[in-house]
């Protein structure tokens, strides 16, 4: 399905609200967007359009928006977003915590309001065996890592990763060009804090470096953050 | 409690030396007066040396027996109302005032008799002198004889039983004392026990009962108040938090309008770059209006601690990896306050270096991480926004005094004085809330920020927060 033709169904009291984030929503070429300003609304439109995903304010008139997720959810297990004015950490957790696919803070940036709508779409309905297969082979120049058999494939050779090297390196894609740091890699490989794992975690490193670069002394893929961490480059650096 | 104890001693104490002086003082007086009244006796007017001196004047002038004129005044100047005198054969040969009740002639026997007792009521004294016998009678209204006799064992033992008395004496007074002062510790120890409630912010309900049951009425009325103010304080805390997350709740939607709409005006290619340019100043200020809200809202929540602190255990060399990685992922360009059109590049005019000491590399703290994330950005992101141009940023980790210190520099100028004597006003012209946020957060975690004076006469930014008993088991 093309972007534009997702149904996107946006809650919030606020007529002019509403009515800004369909207007952001159309321009940036989703044709159907649908509004709701009270629960009774919101329902009917529910059931009566089938969204692909959903807007959704906490408060509402007559009722409040975690009520209403949980009303939606249980007809169907579509993406739904809480977008709301409270600001607390609580509510949000609180949100993400019903399952929510994610919550936006008011006041947004246009931009951030699309690239999350964007974000939660791709990942719900962009996930096709065949795309599926695309996305995971990791390509690193003339590397191809495929994480599934845990393998890296180097003009034809095939060299196998260990497990924490594969965990390390999935960490540092899935936050691919910013810095990762070492409490949140080691966290991730043995669910522990870096003091202590220093040595081993360098030595992790090396022998990574060793598999996926063509000089591991010379890294253009897997970058040293000094002090800091270890980062995977979008592209190729020649430094 | 045991400011209690040192006033029933001190009491005791007093009581027992107060006993003392009196006792000693009677001693004295009784010592000075006894040595006087021994004199006295001599010239008392029923005493044996006026009886003498009475008994010299009687001169023998043949038969008859004369009292010379200075016996007379002698006599006159007693408190005898009569007198007389016997010879051996109990005839009165001289008599005078004698009334006429008195016989004139006695028998051996009744001189017996009266000169131990009365005579016809009177009572009389006796005294021998040559042949004759004085009889000295006293009047009857206001003397009364009085004739003692007492076993000698007793005379014999008296200083013994003195000495005795007086150790029993005192011991029964220092054992009432130490008994009334117990008694008295018993009854005040409630009130004094109310009291360190009280200073100790608990409430105190004491029973109203005995000694001391209108002080523990006083001390209950005065708890009771206390907890009543407290509870209005809290109350109007409270009302006041509500009241600024309430705001901050319902500026959001009109916010997110005018966010959304000068984005899109910003973006608006039909528009004159000038227009576009206003709207880009409109977006920027209501980003920095949102920034305020979060902040103000937090402030207030820590200020009146309507914000518990979800501590746990963390390290702070990892916040502060995480921190700075953040810097350098660009999530800072999210800050409103820096006014950088393109944070990649921009960001490359800044550099943070930092430095932990070993120490400060192991230790693990209790800490709420959103908030000493959140004060540490502030920090860092106080130095980016003051240095336009660009600075190097240097952070300093270190445990000093079970506290550990964030030291953050800047090649720039350094925070002016202004701001730092703003720090603790409440109406301010300087933009310091991202400071005020970071102070509080060190206060609420028992630590502080200080302002480290450079040379120049600017300030860096030391933040520190307290170590607990757990902390310090990592040093």
């Amino acid at each position: 399905m093309e972007d534009n033709n997702y149904t996107i169904l946006v809650v919030d009291d606020n007529e002019e609200l509403v009515s800004m984030i369909a207007a952001i929503l159309k321009e940036k070429g989703y044709k159907k967007v649908l509004t709701a300003q009270s629960v009774k609304e919101a329902m009917q439109l529910f059931h009566a359009k089938k969204p692909d995903l959903v807007i959704l304010d906490i408060m509402l008139p007559d009722g409040d928006g975690f009520t209403l997720f949980q009303k939606m959810r249980g007809y169907s297990e579509i993406p739904i977003l809480f977008l709301s004015a409270k600001d607390e950490d609580e509510d949000r957790l609180f949100g993400l915590g019903l399952g929510a696919d994610d919550y936006i803070t008011k006041p947004f940036l246009p931009k951030e309001l699309f690239l999350r709508v964007k974000a939660v779409l791709k990942r719900t309905y962009h996930t096709s065996p065949k795309t599926e297969k695309k996305e995971e082979i990791l390509i690193l120049g003339e590397h191809e890592i495929l994480p599934e058999q845990a393998i890296v494939r180097f003009h034809g050779d095939e060299t196998s990763l260990t497990a924490k090297e594969l965990l390390l390196l999935m960490k540092l894609n899935q936050n691919r060009g910013r810095i990762v740091t070492f409490d949140a890699l080691c966290n991730a490989v043995w669910g522990d804090s870096y003091y202590g794992y220093e040595n081993t975690l360098m030595v992790h490193i090396r022998h990574l470096r060793e598999k996926i670069e063509d000089n591991p002394s010379k890294p253009k893929w897997l970058l040293t953050a000094r002090g800091l961490g270890y980062r995977l480059a979008k592209e190729e650096t020649n430094s | 409690m045991k400011s209690l104890l040192k006033i029933i001693r001190r009491y005791s104490l007093t009581a027992g030396f107060i006993i003392f002086i009196i006792l000693a003082s009677n001693i004295g007086v009784f010592l000075y007066l006894g040595s006087s009244t021994m004199k006295d006796n001599e010239k008392m007017v029923y005493g044996r040396g006026m009886m003498e001196q009475i008994s010299h004047e009687l001169t023998i002038q043949g038969k008859r027996i004369e009292l010379s004129e200075k016996g007379r005044k002698l006599i006159k100047d007693t408190d005898f109302v009569w007198a007389m005198a016997l010879d051996e054969s109990g005839n009165t040969v001289w008599e005078w005032n004698l009334p006429k009740e008195i016989p004139k002639t006695y028998t051996l026997q009744d001189v017996a008799a009266f000169s131990r007792w009365y005579l016809k009521d009177y009572p009389v004294r006796v005294w021998k002198n040559g042949n004759f016998l004085l009889v000295f009678g006293c009047d009857k209204e206001q003397v009364v004889r009085y004739d003692a006799l007492m076993s000698s064992v007793l005379f014999k033992n008296l200083p013994m039983y003195l000495k005795t008395m007086v150790v029993a004496n005192v011991m029964i007074i220092i054992l009432f004392i130490l008994c009334y002062g117990f008694r008295f510790y018993r009854s005040m120890k409630p009130i004094a026990q109310g009291i360190e409630n009280l200073s100790d912010g608990k409430p105190v309900d004491l029973e109203e009962k005995g000694l001391s049951s209108e002080l523990a009425e006083k001390l209950n009325f005065t708890s009771r108040t206390l907890r009543k103010q407290e509870e209005q304080l809290a109350r109007r805390d409270q009302a006041r938090t509500d009241w600024i997350s309430g705001v901050s709740h319902d500026i959001r939607t009109p916010l997110s309008l005018i966010v959304g709409y000068s984005d899109k005006l910003a973006q608006d290619e039909s528009l004159q770059e000038e227009n576009r340019r206003l709207a880009k100043t409109i977006r920027r200020q209501s980003l920095i209006i949102r920034q305020l809200v979060t902040d103000l809202n937090l402030t207030s929540k820590l200020a009146y601690q309507a914000q518990p602190l979800k501590k746990k255990t963390c390290s702070p060399a990892a916040l502060l990896r995480e921190c700075i990685a953040d810097f350098y992922n660009g999530e800072f360009g999210e800050d409103p306050y820096l006014e950088l059109s393109d944070m990649e590049e921009d960001m490359l005019n800044y550099t943070i270096e930092f430095h932990m000491t070993e120490d400060a590399q192991r230790i693990k703290i209790e800490a709420d991480e959103g908030l000493i994330k959140r004060a540490l950005r502030n920090l860092i992101g106080n130095s980016i926004r003051h240095n336009p141009n660009g600075c190097h940023i240097r952070v300093t980790m270190s445990v000093q005094n079970e506290k550990i210190c964030w030291l953050i520099e800047d090649s720039g100028p350094g925070i002016s004085e202004i701001v730092v004597q703003n720090m603790d006003k409440q109406e301010t012209k300087v933009h310091i809330m991202g400071l005020r946020l970071a102070a509080q957060i060190a206060k609420a975690h028992g630590g502080e920020l200080q302002f480290v004076s450079r040379k120049s006469r600017n300030y860096d930014i030391a933040f520190s927060i307290h170590l607990d008993q757990s902390s310090k088991d990592w040093l």
